[in-house]
């Protein structure tokens, strides 16, 4: 059996242009600019510069912010061609629900209902209630290359037999943080994104949704748009907010998705660029891409059309770059009159129809996370594939066959080994492609008992580990001048990444980690509120760039990859109380077989003005690290990022839970204790799962309810992580679970489990 | 001249938040930014800002911010001379 492909089989948008794929298309054939001066809010600015709104009225609902309503508006327009449901959602985006939160902060609002959908994460969950999507759900933040990065985890859940169907983009509503953000940096153009131009001074703010609907077949389903062929990542690992001078990390990402596409750089026809219109980031990418290709194809911004919709913008271009091989075209680099001839590229000045076999897309972003992917002819492959050339609705019928056609041939071959483990993967499909497991080479964690060896030590003696690290007496080898500009949680993260890689017998210089992937709940919230509380007290006058620099999710990630040198992949995910789990699991994903060891972490800050309104429960934080080393068969200590999905309201998510696991004997018989994380926002729901595990499994081993030990906050589980692998190592239960009756795990592992709006497993063994 | 130019150091110490840092181990003439005392573009945005704030001068586009954070003393001349032209 050849490998598992990903086929784009719909795509939707939303972005200045307007509703529907259809006014995108005219928007790039008309080569015309859709930015428009701002008008959604009020601007201290006159006049206000153009922005990327929304083209048309909007159907909102205004129960929900207005990106969560974007992202429900393309993902329906993704799923309607193919009227099918996905089994998998991955979202990226950078602000989720701040431009509701803006308000009700400015209005002294303190009730926490109101502030519901505030996290990013929760628009991920919002489309998934919405589509009735019952499995794995991540959402991912990487800044400006959030979109892009989502697609590179949805292709390899496809590739890796986790999901068939799966939705991926991006999302971001325009909103006051981001417009002053870039206005403290200074990288507003006042008269228009002009990528490439000579007199270019900065970029357009934009909003926008974009879907791609991925479905996993062997061979194109009939009418498929376009095959996802390949994707890379990589970090600059040199700044927080200016690119590599060179476009190193850039050139890495565009290297890394070619060859995982398989082609070389004279297979591509069309490079849809980054191409934002900052002085720095256009000098940057054109010299990455005059260093890879000799002879560069035809390529173009497409930002002077839209505006820069931050973390919707990769998949806003990758819905175009889809649109540009399934009809014959690629756009202008509007904006551009008088190309820069220092930049040494020639951008295309006005459209060119033809037929184009594949796309690279750039996307860049803060903290120098960068992704870049490539899109293809679904059909360059096989001879007697029919394209439909303006055809926009794949045939269900089509996809359909290739699902069925793939599930024949699926059918049964996951299997247990001779040692009772599961082989999580498609047989055939080759040793790399399975998900990944995790030797654990080091931990490190902070809690309110203090650092790693004080948690643990509390943690043994049976205390309580529930309050907050006081950072000023940690000790660390991390300088006060590496420290400087860091507040709370993008210091706890280096923290944490330091003691890890120490604890794995790292040298800071000689053992960078190949990748690192962050989840946190929340992103850092001191950056936040005193960015906003500038905002509103100077009535926008006066805002401060590092704190709009140090506001976005993946700061702490990309803080600790300058600082460990870390230039693979750069990963945050955030889904509240599931955040840690969606880390791993994107690591899981993303990592190869041979690939370096890789730094999981999970942090999240208590902040007294806005954690009492956004995670009313939260009463405590830190976090915890991980230096692992993935491998497809791990041995000796492990972890096992077993099962991750979201579970509709009345669902019981257990079932598959269990089938996941390998059946209730292998539960009762590899596992001493369940360490069981059930959020106190959905007690409820968890306790219902803890009983209907109970009854479905039979277990009879110790069950942890660790929350009333770690104390409660969203990064608590890779806490219980940390605790979970120091029971296993030396086998011995702490007072707070011999009490329960059995004393030592004899030979066991322990499942640690999230219990409520989401149920995850990972596995903790040897 | 010499006094302003003794403030502004204090303030670029509070605002950048240089703890181990006093106002005499800034260079007056040396470089200010990309030196050893490990300021870059973030650290200037944040010295205009702080500028517009206290001195309501602004500094508003990066070609300026290059030429005027040279040193302390090409900031304090720049400052002075835009206060004066504006009668504060």
């Amino acid at each position: 059996m050849k490998g598992i492909r990903a086929f784009v089989c719909g795509a939707g948008v939303v972005n200045a242009a307007g509703i529907g794929l259809e006014k995108t298309w005219e928007a790039l054939r008309n080569e015309e600019s859709c930015l428009k001066p701002l008008s959604i809010f009020a601007v201290s600015h006159v006049p206000a510069p153009p922005a990327g709104e929304i083209g048309e009225a909007l159907p909102l609902n205004g129960a929900v912010p207005r990106t969560h309503s974007l992202a429900l508006l393309a993902a329906r327009e993704a799923l309607s061609a193919a009227s099918l449901l996905p089994d998998a959602i991955v979202l990226g985006g950078t602000t989720g629900g701040i431009s509701t939160t803006e308000t009700l902060l400015e209005s002294g609002e303190t009730r926490p209902d109101t502030y519901r959908y505030h996290a990013l994460g929760s628009v991920a969950t919002y489309l998934a209630r919405h589509l009735k999507c019952q499995g794995p759900v991540i959402a991912v933040s990487t800044a400006c290359s959030s979109g892009t990065a989502a697609l590179k985890i949805a292709l390899e859940m496809i590739r890796r037999g986790q999901a068939r169907i799966v939705l991926a983009g991006g999302a971001d509503a325009l909103s006051r943080l981001t417009y002053y953000g870039f206005h403290s940096l200074q990288l507003i153009d006042p008269a228009g994104a002009r990528p490439f131009d000579l007199q270019r001074r900065g970029l357009t703010v934009a909003e926008g949704a974009a879907f791609l609907l991925l479905v996993g077949a062997e061979e194109p389903p009939e009418g498929a748009l376009a095959e996802l062929v390949g994707a890379g990542l990589s970090c600059d690992a040199h700044h927080p907010a200016a690119p590599h001078p060179e476009g190193a990390g850039a050139r890495a990402a565009m290297q890394k998705a070619l060859s995982d596409a398989g082609m070389t750089v004279g297979e591509v026809d069309y490079i849809n660029l980054h191409g934002t219109g900052t002085v720095d980031n256009d000098r940057a990418e054109a010299r990455a891409i005059r260093d890879l290709f000799e002879d560069p194809p035809p390529l173009s911004s497409i930002k002077g059309i839209f505006g820069h919709a931050l973390g919707a913008a990769g998949a806003i271009e990758a819905v175009a770059s889809v649109l540009c091989i399934a009809r014959g075209f690629v756009p202008a680099n509007v904006g551009c009159s008088v190309p820069d001839t220092g930049l040494g590229l020639q951008p295309l000045l006005h459209g060119q129809s033809g037929k184009i076999g594949a796309v690279l897309s750039n996307s860049f972003g803060f903290g120098g996370n960068n992704a870049a992917l490539v899109l293809a002819d679904p059909s360059r492959l096989a001879e007697t594939f029919e394209k439909c050339p303006h055809a926009v609705i794949p045939a269900k019928a089509g996809i359909q066959k290739a699902l069925n056609l793939l599930d024949s041939r699926l059918h049964g071959n996951d299997k247990l080994d001779h040692s009772g483990e599961i082989q999580r993967s498609f047989s055939g499909n080759g040793g790399q492609r399975k998900i990944m497991q995790f030797s654990v080479l080091g931990t490190a964690c902070l809690t309110g008992a203090g650092s790693t060896d004080e948690t643990l030590g509390t943690f043994r003696r049976g205390g309580a580990l529930r309050g907050r690290p006081d950072l000023g007496t940690i000790r660390t080898d991390l300088s006060a001048a590496s420290l400087r500009r860091l507040r709370r949680l993008s210091r706890m993260t280096l923290i944490l990444a330091r003691e890890a890689q120490k604890a794995a017998g790292m040298a800071e210089t000689a053992g960078s980690p190949g990748g690192i992937y962050f989840g946190t709940g929340w992103g850092p919230l001191t950056e936040t509120s005193d960015f906003l509380d500038q905002l509103f007290a100077s009535a926008g006058q006066f805002t401060s760039p590092t704190d709009f620099i140090g506001s976005v999710h993946n700061a702490p990630a990309s803080q600790a990859a300058i600082r460990l040198k870390a230039t693979g992949p750069n990963i945050t995910a955030t889904g509240g109380d599931y955040s840690f789990e969606q880390a791993l699991l994107s690591a899981a994903l993303i990592t190869k077989e041979g690939d370096d060891p890789v730094l999981v972490i999970a942090a999240d800050e208590h902040h007294d003005r806005l954690s009492p309104r956004l995670d009313p429960f939260s009463a405590a934080d830190g976090g915890a690290a991980f230096f692992l080393r993935p491998l497809a068969s791990a041995t000796g200590l492990r972890l096992v990022p077993a099962f991750l999905s979201y579970v509709p309201e009345g669902e019981d998510g257990i079932p598959p839970l269990i089938e996941a696991l390998g059946g209730s004997g292998r539960i009762c018989k590899r596992f001493g204790a369940v360490f069981a994380g059930i959020p106190a926002s959905t007690r409820a729901r968890g306790e219902a799962c803890v009983a209907s595990f109970l009854r479905r499994t039979g277990f009879t081993g110790v069950i942890f309810d660790y929350r009333c030990v770690t104390g409660e906050f969203s990064g608590a589980s890779a806490i219980a992580a940390v605790l979970a692998v120091d029971v296993v190592s030396r086998g011995v239960f702490p007072p707070h679970l011999s009490g329960k009756g059995k004393a030592a795990l004899e030979g066991k592992g322990i499942l640690l489990l999230g219990l409520g709006e989401y149920v995850t497993a990972i596995e903790v063994i040897q | 001249m010499e006094d302003f130019i003794e403030e502004l150091k204090r303030k670029i110490i509070d605002t950048l938040e240089l703890a181990d840092l006093r106002p005499e181990d800034i260079p007056t003439d040396g470089v200010l930014i990309g030196s050893e005392l490990g300021l870059d573009s973030i650290d200037v945005l944040e010295l205009v800002m702080m500028i517009e704030k206290d001195y309501g001068v602004k500094i508003e586009n990066r070609e300026v911010g290059a030429r005027v954070f040279g040193s302390v003393r090409s900031l304090a001349v720049y400052i002075d001379g835009h206060c004066r032209r504006a009668g504060k």
